[in-house]
């Protein structure tokens, strides 16, 4: 026998259920706009019935849980796609910076490469003229400072580079400490077997911000997540977080230590590892052929000269500093020692009005000096790499760029907050409220009525 | 299927994409080139380095041409002189052989000779911006100076050395004659003859002779001045050769870097309405939704 109390609980039950859904109705619609925020719905299931003799009737209905709805797949594709895109961003900005020194082909190394060989030219038909000579040495000095600006702008965003990796590692040091707690608070909800809903989502947006920096792997376990660089270093167990240093090394840059262990060159992912690519690999790859070149144009050029004799009939001297050895740093110290233009080595019989050196100085232009390639040759291969190297990273960080961006669109057709959806819901909610509360009043009236049954005055 | 509600990171990336085609445009219009940056494309800013290279190398070579040709030609007009002050020295020799002159005016035919002497000796000592021209390579040197102890009445001071200049790829011009092949080669030296003259004159012995020998020398000198000729001829095809390539490397410089105007100003149109479509469709989204009806 059911009775009309069981249907009032019912009814309440109806109410207090649109009323939670209606709050995460509310709580979606709050943080529609809150990045990383994970929309929320209330699952609710039928109460457990009760036998009353051969009928089994129904006790209203039950809240059992408010569930993020997130895909922890995508999640982790995110952050992969986030640590390949940041690594490539990181990188693509410093070599944009870096061909900005090789983008003239009027002007720079290569023109400065051109022009010192045209001014031999025109010194051949006139050798003892003062003013040519004079030309032939000024090329030379706007050689050598092309040299020196260039290495010198290397050598200067290796070090802005250097700086930015020591301020990442604070960073990454920042976030992982930041997770660690997160992940503590976590736990503490978890023991009392609560949903750590918008937690779990600071936690994944903490971990993001985490993957634009370094390459970190998160690996759910018993006692919580643990996340590790590929290389295996662990940046987070559970509740504890381990912070990384950084040390300057002997080459001149900072190193990034786990405890003693250089895991520097072993980061594969986020922008520190775009970061250490170009500072450990690219300038110093182009510095090299820099130097290359420097060194082989001031040898070569020094050992031309001393094959003829000067405008005083003595054998040449240097027109450059003699280079450091095996071309180390040549071309930030290229220098230009001749002073008096007298001394340019042009005759090769001794006599004032012979240009038969100018030759041997001129065939430098045509001698395999730096990769087996000739001067403005090696020139022009380092440009074409250079921009070979940008456009290529350009290139893939576009890709890598779209995939996040799929990535993203598809976690957000997962987890975003939809006004639409969530405006048909509160409709929904707010029918059913109503519906509840009409119930409610029914109930109210049958039993004012049941209270005045057989009396003369009613109760109202 | 669900989406995503907020499509606003779509819209905001592919306005990014709209201005960077639009900042792109608008450089290759004003700098009018293609390859602004290596990355550009970096086969052609590789090429753009080499061009620049012949460039500098082609107007450079045409640059020494002009010089080496204002040499040339002071040279060949200085032996044109010579040449002409040859024939007056062989005229002044027929004369003073007929035997009919007096000694008197055999006297003058010598002071006459002694004149075209000095001539020819300051004609041998022409400079050109300061140097001597034929002097070998010792430019710096006169090279002949009066000896009257010396027979051929000279002391050559200069050298037997020529400079060549390279021009072109490759290609060299012989750009100087010393004075040691044109003035007094061995056996066909102009100053020993004309000084012979005046001695067979002053001596009035074997003035045919001198004569001839003078003839013999004047003649050779005249064929060594081909060889100005030839140098002259072959700058002036060398410069026209290179004029040509300068040409063709400035239209291969355009052709790896020019900008395309056309298509850059098209781009640029095309790049402002997907901008403005973008803009218009990030203005429109998300004003609208169900809660405006409720």
């Amino acid at each position: 026998m059911s009775s009309l109390f069981g249907t009032l609980s019912i009814a309440l039950s109806g109410l207090s259920v649109s009323q939670q859904e209606m709050e995460s109705t509310s709580n979606n619609v709050a943080n529609a706009n809150t990045p990383g925020y994970t929309r929320e719905v209330a699952e609710t299931v039928p109460g457990d019935p009760i036998e009353i003799g051969a009928l089994s009737v129904g006790t209203g209905v039950v809240l059992e849980k408010i569930e993020s709805l997130r895909d922890p797949m995508l999640q982790i594709q995110i952050n992969q796609a986030t640590q390949q895109n940041s690594s490539l961003n990181s990188s693509l900005t410093q070599l944009q910076q870096i061909q900005t020194q090789f983008a003239s082909s009027s002007s720079g190394i290569g023109a400065d490469i051109s022009n010192f060989f045209n001014s031999l030219q025109q010194l051949s038909p006139d050798p003892s003229s003062l003013t040519l000579r004079q030309a032939v040495l000024t090329a030379a000095s706007n050689l050598a400072t092309d040299f020196n600006s260039a290495s010198e702008s290397l050598q200067a965003q290796r070090d802005s580079i250097d700086q930015n990796v020591v301020q990442s590692v604070a960073q990454v040091n920042s976030l992982t400490s930041q997770i660690a707690s997160v992940e503590q608070q976590i736990s503490n909800i978890r023991s009392i077997d609560q949903n750590p809903g918008t937690l779990v989502d600071q936690q994944n947006s903490l971990i993001q911000q985490l993957s634009g920096l370094v390459d970190v792997q998160v690996i759910p376990t018993d006692q919580g997540i643990t996340l590790a660089t590929s290389n295996g270093t662990t940046l987070v167990s559970g509740t504890q977080s381990y912070a990384l240093t950084t040390e300057a090394g002997n080459d001149g840059v900072q190193h990034i230590l786990d405890g003693q262990k250089d895991i520097t060159s072993s980061l594969t992912g986020g922008s520190l590892a775009g970061l250490i690519q170009i500072r450990d690999q690219e300038i110093p790859s182009i510095g090299t052929s820099l130097d290359q070149l420097a060194g082989g144009l001031a040898t070569s050029l020094n050992a031309a000269n001393a094959e003829g004799t000067d405008l005083n009939g003595h054998v040449g001297d240097n027109i450059f500093a003699a280079p450091p050895a095996n071309d180390v740093g040549a071309a930030g110290t290229m220098t230009v020692t001749m002073t008096d233009p007298s001394l340019l080595a042009a005759s090769s019989d001794g006599s004032v009005g012979s240009n038969g050196n100018l030759a041997n100085l001129s065939a430098v232009a045509d001698r395999a000096l730096a990769n087996g390639q000739t001067p403005i040759d090696a020139y022009a291969t380092l440009v074409g790499q250079i921009g070979g190297d940008t456009s290529n990273t350009s290139a893939d960080a576009d890709s890598s760029g779209m995939i996040l961006q799929q990535l993203n669109d598809q976690n957000g057709s997962v987890s975003g907050v939809s006004l639409n959806e969530e405006a048909a819901n509160l409709i929904q909610y707010q029918t059913a409220y109503q519906a509840a509360a009409r119930v409610v009043s029914t109930v109210n009236a049958l039993l004012t009525d049941t209270i005045n049954l057989g009396l003369g005055a009613a109760v109202s | 299927m669900r989406v995503n509600p907020n499509s606003m990171p779509d819209l905001l990336a592919a306005l990014n994409q709209t201005e960077l085609e639009q900042q792109q445009a608008s450089l290759q219009l004003s700098t009018g080139k293609s390859v602004n940056a290596p990355s550009d494309n970096p086969t052609a800013a590789a090429l753009l380095v080499e061009n620049n290279d012949e460039a500098t190398f082609t107007s450079g070579s045409l640059q020494s041409l002009s010089a080496v040709q204002g040499q040339l030609s002071t040279a060949d007009s200085t032996l044109s002189s010579v040449t002409t002050s040859l024939q007056q020295a062989i005229s002044l020799g027929i004369e003073g052989a007929n035997g009919t002159e007096s000694a008197a005016d055999q006297a003058a035919i010598v002071v006459q000779l002694q004149g075209i002497q000095s001539q020819l000796i300051s004609l041998a000592n022409t400079t050109y911006q300061g140097n001597y021209l034929f002097s070998g390579t010792a430019t710096g040197t006169a090279p002949y100076a009066a000896n009257a102890g010396d027979p051929s009445g000279v002391t050559y001071s200069g050298n037997s050395d020529t400079n060549q200049i390279a021009v072109g790829n490759g290609y060299q011009v012989t750009v100087n004659v010393p004075g040691s092949q044109l003035f007094s080669a061995s056996g066909n030296s102009v100053f020993l003859a004309v000084n012979s003259l005046i001695i067979a004159l002053q001596t009035n012995t074997g003035i045919p002779t001198a004569v001839n020998a003078l003839n013999s020398a004047s003649s050779y000198l005249s064929a060594q001045r081909v060889l100005y000729g030839n140098a002259m001829s072959e700058t002036t095809s060398e410069t026209t050769y290179l004029s040509t390539a300068k040409l063709q490397i400035s239209q291969q410089q355009n052709t790896l870097g020019g900008a395309d105007m056309a298509a850059a100003a098209t781009n640029l149109s095309q790049s402002e309405t997907d901008t403005q479509a973008a803009l218009a469709a990030m203005g429109k989204m998300s004003q609208d939704n169900l809660f405006n009806y409720l």
